[in-house]
């Protein structure tokens, strides 16, 4: 009944643990890369990189690893964290992103030493 | 221990840093167009949301003509607003219901798939909780009373059930002392939970 994958999208996960912030009908976001990740994760699902369902299957995983964390009291709630992990975890699964390639990126001095 | 749910500077950073270069990586692969994202949360920022239901409202408010097509042939009278990237489909099984003097209405859903997503935008976390929805119709009262909505008990209150077939939505009353106000003021004033019915329009600070 969805003309447009974006609202498939978001509509799979409400009522689910993976459910994004929102406010007023809205997404919600405190920060900028905030909203780039989860544009990043629809993009990439609604180009076929991935299916959106297994990206879900990662985030709820990913969720669940906090909470088995949280216990000790060090690990703070950030959802748009939890959702990072999963978008790099699926990346890795369809080998788009080979393991520890981002790290790479992140410190280039380092891995050319 | 640390505070769970603090906001930590560091990590914000690290967690920034991380997403920008995840950007950049999937960006150089060719795996990503610059504009992606955007193009992806435009759908969710400028096409379907509670800002096009807001619209509606406030146009119903000042033209009863309008207001009655409407309430007539919803997604007939929403097309004439021409929303932009909105082609119609999203907008078919609409209907508009009309709060009075003598009705409230109030609607409720089993399946968020059946949300009138392109004017009421993401429906809030408890929209899927079976207590709200199951109380909702049994006592819809006291549940509007507890969302600091008191409807008289004199005054009937029309609980609408969204499914595949129709998407309700709810076109509050015009707050009192709005007549100054033009139809974008009175589009600002209207809210996603206005339009559910599990909240009224509050009056704007006299001019």
């Amino acid at each position: 009944m969805f003309t447009r994958f974006e609202e498939y999208a978001a509509t799979q996960m409400l009522g689910y643990p993976d459910s994004p912030p929102r406010k007023e009908g809205r997404l919600f976001f405190n920060e900028e890369w905030q909203r780039t990740v989860f544009g990043m994760a629809l993009a990439l699902a609604k180009q076929g990189h991935f299916e959106w369902e297994d990206f879900r299957q990662n985030l709820i995983c990913s969720i669940a690893a906090w909470e088995q964390e949280a216990g000790d009291g060090n690990t703070r709630w950030d959802y748009y964290e939890r959702y990072t992990m999963a978008l790099i975890a699926i990346l890795e699964q369809c080998g788009i992103l080979k393991p520890g390639e981002l790290e790479q990126q992140m410190t280039p001095d380092r891995a050319n030493r | 221990m640390a505070p769970l749910f603090e906001y930590d500077k560091n990590r914000e950073a690290a967690n920034a840093a991380k997403v920008r270069a995840l950007e950049a990586l999937l960006i150089k692969k060719g795996v990503l167009g610059s504009d992606s994202v955007d193009a992806v949360l435009n759908h969710f920022e400028t096409i379907a949301g509670p800002f096009n239901g807001a619209r509606i409202v406030a146009r119903a408010w000042v033209n009863p003509a309008y207001k009655q097509r409407l309430l007539d042939d919803t997604p007939k009278a929403i097309a004439e607003l021409q929303f932009p990237g909105m082609t119609g489909a999203e907008g078919e099984h609409m209907k508009a219901v009309a709060n009075s003097e003598v009705v409230h209405n109030l609607i409720i859903c089993t399946l968020c798939s059946c949300y009138p997503w392109p004017v009421l935008g993401l429906p809030p976390y408890w929209y899927k909780d079976p207590v709200f929805r199951s109380r909702g119709v049994r006592e819809p009262h006291a549940v509007l009373r507890e969302f600091g909505v008191p409807i008289p008990a004199e005054k009937e209150v029309k609980v609408w059930d969204s499914s595949a077939q129709i998407r309700w939505f709810v076109i509050p009353e015009r707050p009192a002392n709005s007549e100054h106000l033009d139809e974008a003021q009175l589009a600002a004033l209207v809210t996603p939970e206005a339009m559910m019915g599990v909240a009224l329009v509050p009056s704007p600070p006299a001019a």
